[in-house]
């Protein structure tokens, strides 16, 4: 099997857990991010200002619990394009039923 | 539509999608209403995997390519686009998010569609639910073929009929031209593999005298002996 069933109420609720912890930080609160949640993997993408708040994104967004890896295609002065190629290296084993 | 009224620039765009040419011009222009034109610069994410449904999108020029991440993390292609093309569509039929990610590859012109709004327009043109019902169809049997490949044939086979695929007459060669976004992380992900396995594959076809690489384009030397290796 190529790609694991994802569970859509878990990953609407990690997706609903990223955004209340990009609002909840006065950092990112303002920006513009999109985010995309599948079988445990956040995919993020939008501009932002400066590739420091770029990687805060990314740090905030791969600490919520749940989150088996961040895929960040956000735009920042310097960074690399959103279009290349990502590979992750997945945190654990994930099974929807352990974050719920 | 009456007929002195010229169609919009949406529907002409519509209309040259393969599986809607035989609409009629006002299941067209009721389509065209409800499109807003979007532009994408190269590299720009258009929608990601996960994100909800809230559009589908018709490509009117500039090639996309979808992708989805696999469960140990690896980016795997799941199709390159080029116009005119429907995207987004299955996961708006599906009432789910997006099962892939899709960015622009070159500068892209697409029209966007709300998600409710073409459900409703399907509801109520049957000939427009008949040109999505084709269109879907079409792809279940390309994702049937992708299974078939990525499960049962080695990466020189998929190699080699890929390149046979794409290939172009040119000065009485037959050569795969190199688009500025075909790097060979953007091979290897099409073919389901990465870059080291396909560098590997693109040497052994080449010391067979099948093919040789080049800096802007692949020379393919043995349609004939290349044909054979696709069917491995």
């Amino acid at each position: 099997m190529m790609f694991p069933e994802a569970d859509p109420t878990v990953d609407e609720r990690l997706r609903d857990g990223i955004l209340q912890a990009l609002a909840l930080d006065p950092r990112t609160l303002a920006l513009d991010i999109r985010v995309g949640v599948l079988s445990g993997f956040a995919h993020l993408a939008g501009k932002v200002p400066s590739l420091e708040l770029r990687t805060l994104t990314e740090r905030i967004v791969s600490s919520v619990p749940g989150v088996r890896g961040v895929a960040n295609r956000i735009e920042a002065p310097g960074a690399p394009s959103p279009a290349r190629t990502v590979h992750l290296s997945p945190r654990d084993e994930w099974s929807p039923s352990r974050h719920e | 539509m009456p007929s002195d009224v010229h169609p919009s620039r949406a529907a002409l765009v519509i209309s040259r999608l393969p599986s809607f040419s035989g609409l009629d011009a006002a299941t067209l222009e009721a389509v065209a209403r409800a499109a807003s034109s979007r532009h994408y610069d190269a590299g720009q994410v258009i929608y990601l995997e996960g994100e909800p449904a809230t559009a589908l999108y018709v490509l009117e020029t500039g090639w996309v390519k979808a992708t989805r991440m696999t469960p140990d993390g690896r980016e795997q292609a799941l199709t390159f686009l080029r116009p005119v093309d429907i995207f987004g569509d299955i996961a708006v039929f599906t009432g789910t998010s997006y099962p892939g990610t899709v960015v622009a590859l070159e500068d892209v012109e697409a029209w966007a569609i709300d998600a409710a709004t073409f459900l409703d327009l399907t509801a109520r043109h049957p000939q427009l639910a008949l040109a999505c019902i084709r269109r879907l169809a079409e792809r279940v049997l390309y994702f049937i073929g992708l299974v078939e490949d990525l499960s049962l044939r080695s990466v020189e086979t998929r190699l080699a009929s890929t390149l046979l695929k794409h290939a172009e007459a040119r000065e009485g060669r037959l050569i795969v031209p190199r688009r500025s976004w075909t790097t060979f992380d953007e091979m290897a992900v099409r073919l389901g593999t990465v870059r080291d396995v396909l560098s590997r594959a693109l040497h052994t076809l080449e010391d067979e005298g099948l093919l040789k690489v080049e800096r802007h384009e692949i020379t393919l030397l043995d349609p004939q002996g290349l044909e054979k290796r696709g069917q491995i």
